[in-house]
């Protein structure tokens, strides 16, 4: 922009609608409301479309993002929705749980004045916008290769592989254990973060598009990878991270002491909030008490809340260490989720039935910075408390099962049970076998998994086609 | 036991170190998944390093410096003993690893406790503290591995 043309700088980040808190807390219903057209174009004009645009350099699937967001600011909605697919296939998902404030939106050029574009909204904006139309646009398709691929996990990173090599002409199936499509996006982010009806739609265009789904398949028991691979000329294997950690501590085989997946896959995949209309019951809880600070933490600790209980966050650091997006963890704020900082669990006390009563804990403070400069916290004697309460929910991390190791001969495992893959190409220690997502790197999250997905995709491609 | 001098202290700690090897390694061999095995292996190497110190301090050629004070993050202290199987997990190797390590700690500062040999006793802290640094090493890895509470 020449100085003549320089124009007022517009810092002002339009805010998006949501529901209101005290509303949001007794419902499952999404909590954004998403932008209007109008609200949309009026942020996309905001970006000044950089020459060099850091923004780009800093969304792990580079999508062109100003692109975009030139189509929108000039009500070309179709136009942008093509160019943001052409690097994301789902955006109505990424546009949701992205952590765009660490990646993209963090290196805008207006992020320093707290303007930064709000590139996340503008997706889903988008992407909503595109379901909100009668058809979605279907790809023209490559001729059939006659190659056939296996894939083994329907999350993000499988859905993602299964949907670049159908659309290099091959031959797709994906076999999911559960009985649902979607991986932690559907048993996993609650309703009201990710509605589970976007998530289907993105499965069913992939099933449009003649990828093959089959659920309720185990791979290593229903049936293992060397015997797919008889059938199959690839296997790509993004079996996520489902394996929940607790804490080692007394008292965890209380009853009432839930590990988050199962309390959230309960919820979410069982629709347990809809009890009686569905089988699986969450059990109402007064007092729950969620042992962690990520994303899956906030997402324990709101639905308990949304299922009437006080809820409460018990995290070992303090607050500006919480992994969680800020986001989520200002909503959970206003929802009113108490939050105990540098607190530790010691144990927790079970009644005379065998359920749990109450947590005793320990405070903690953060002792002299390390080699890295980060203060660990330490404990701090004689400050033990106890609170009563009806439910734990442990949310402090996951690792890889490991069914699919212990059933892959010759399948090299690292230390905390993931398959290790090349970074570039997701190639394993076996020919024939790729592998992406959290299987590889441990939990991360959504758009790692797909950008994961893709490079295997692309890799997976490249040897069928030296076939 | 006898240990009226540094050099019978030294002797039963290079021996300590020998145990403490072969128990990993024992560990090590019964894994059922090779991963886990591996972890053990490394742990056994690490004693064998400590051994291979103390030998050196032995014969004259090292010190065994005390200087800085050992942080103790205490993560092991609450934790469940871990039953000892073949499918163990690298998770519960660090548990075994920090519990063992507390055990050697206490161990030598039982000892230092019981002596009122001024040089005596100084020896026994300095291992105390050596296994408390080690203790430190594993608490550190089992933190940044499984306390991330993400
Ligand atoms: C509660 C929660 C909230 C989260 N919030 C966010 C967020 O806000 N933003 C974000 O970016 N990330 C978030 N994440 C992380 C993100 O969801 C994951 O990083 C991502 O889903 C990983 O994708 P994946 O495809 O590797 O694995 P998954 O999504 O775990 O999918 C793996 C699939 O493989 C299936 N499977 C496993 N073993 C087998 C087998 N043997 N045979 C057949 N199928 C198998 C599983 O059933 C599952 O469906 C969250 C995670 C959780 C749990
Ligand atoms: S850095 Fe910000 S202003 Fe620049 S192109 Fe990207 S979104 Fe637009």
């Amino acid at each position: 922009m020449s100085e003549g043309e320089k124009k007022q700088l517009d810092l002002k980040r339009r805010e998006m609608p949501k529901q209101p808190p005290e509303v949001r807390r007794y419902n499952f219903s999404e909590v954004a409301l998403g932008y209007t057209p109008e609200l949309a174009i009026e942020e996309a004009k905001r970006c000044i479309q950089c020459k060099k645009p850091s923004c780009i350099a800093n969304c792990p699937v580079e999508i062109n993002i100003p692109g975009f967001l030139k189509k929108v600011a000039e009500g070309d909605f179709v136009g942008g929705i093509r160019v943001l697919k052409d690097k994301n296939c789902l955006p109505a998902v990424c546009g949701r749980v992205c952590p765009q404030e660490e990646q993209c939106e963090k290196t805008c050029v207006f992020h320093k004045k707290g303007g930064q574009i709000a590139i996340g909204r503008i997706e889903r904006f988008l992407a909503d916008w595109e379901a909100q139309q009668s058809e979605s646009e279907m790809p023209d398709m490559p001729p059939r290769s006659g190659r056939k691929v296996a894939i083994v996990g329907g999350g993000p990173a499988g859905l993602t592989v299964a949907g670049d090599l159908i659309k290099f002409g091959h031959e797709v199936t994906v076999f999911e254990a559960l009985h649902k499509m979607g991986g932690v996006l559907v048993y996993g982010i609650p309703e009201f973060r990710l509605p589970k009806a976007i998530v289907n739609r993105e499965v069913e265009y992939l099933r449009k598009l003649g990828v093959e789904l089959v659920t309720d398949f185990v791979v290593g028991k229903t049936r293992t990878i060397d015997s797919i691979l008889e059938e199959y000329d690839a296997v790509f294997v993004g079996s996520g991270a489902g394996l929940p950690w607790f804490m080692e501590i007394p008292g965890e085989n209380l009853n009432g002491v839930y590990s988050a997946n199962e309390y959230l896959t309960r919820l979410n995949l069982m629709k347990g909030f809809l009890f009686p209309k569905y089988h699986t019951p969450v059990k109402s809880h007064r007092k729950v008490a969620v042992v962690g600070g990520g994303n899956v933490a906030m997402d324990c600790a709101r639905s308990a809340l949304r299922l009437g209980a006080e809820s409460r966050i018990i995290y070992r650091r303090s607050r500006e260490e919480l992994p969680a997006r800020l986001e989520e963890v200002e909503n959970a704020e206003e929802e009113g989720v108490i939050f105990d900082f540098l607190t530790l669990p010691l144990r927790y006390i079970g009644d005379e039935n065998g359920w749990v009563k109450a947590i005793e804990c320990q405070k903690m403070e953060l002792g002299e910075p390390d080699a890295s400069g980060r203060r660990k916290p330490i404990p701090i004697e004689g400050s033990e408390v106890i609170y009563p309460l009806d439910a734990v929910v442990c949310a402090i991390g996951n690792s890889p099962n490991p069914l699919i190791g212990a059933t892959t001969p010759g399948l090299k495992i690292g230390k905390k049970g993931n398959i290790e893959a090349d970074e570039k190409t997701g190639a394993t220690s076996r020919e024939k076998i790729w592998a992406g997502g959290d299987v590889v790197t441990g939990a991360a999250t959504v758009i790692l998994a797909m950008g994961a997905g893709r490079f295997a995709a692309r890799s997976i491609h490249e040897y069928l086609s030296s076939l | 036991m006898n240990l009226n001098s540094v050099s019978q202290i030294l002797d039963f700690a290079i021996e300590k170190e020998e145990e403490a090897a072969q128990f990993y390694r024992n560990l090590a061999a019964k894994m059922g998944q090779q991963h886990v095995g591996e972890v053990f292996e490394s742990f056994a190497r690490e004693e064998m390093e400590h051994k291979a110190k103390l030998l050196a301090v032995r014969q004259g050629n090292m010190t065994l410096i005390d200087s800085q004070r050992v942080t103790d993050l205490k993560i092991g202290d609450h934790l469940v003993e871990v039953v000892l199987s073949p499918d163990l997990d690298y998770k519960q190797a660090l548990i075994v690893a920090m519990k063992a390590e507390k055990a050697a700690f206490q161990l030598y500062q039982g000892l230092a406790s019981s002596t009122d040999d001024a040089n005596l006793k100084g020896i026994l802290l300095t291992l105390a503290k050596e296994e408390a640094r080690h203790k430190l090493r594993f608490e550190i890895e089992y933190e940044e591995n499984f306390l991330r509470e993400n």
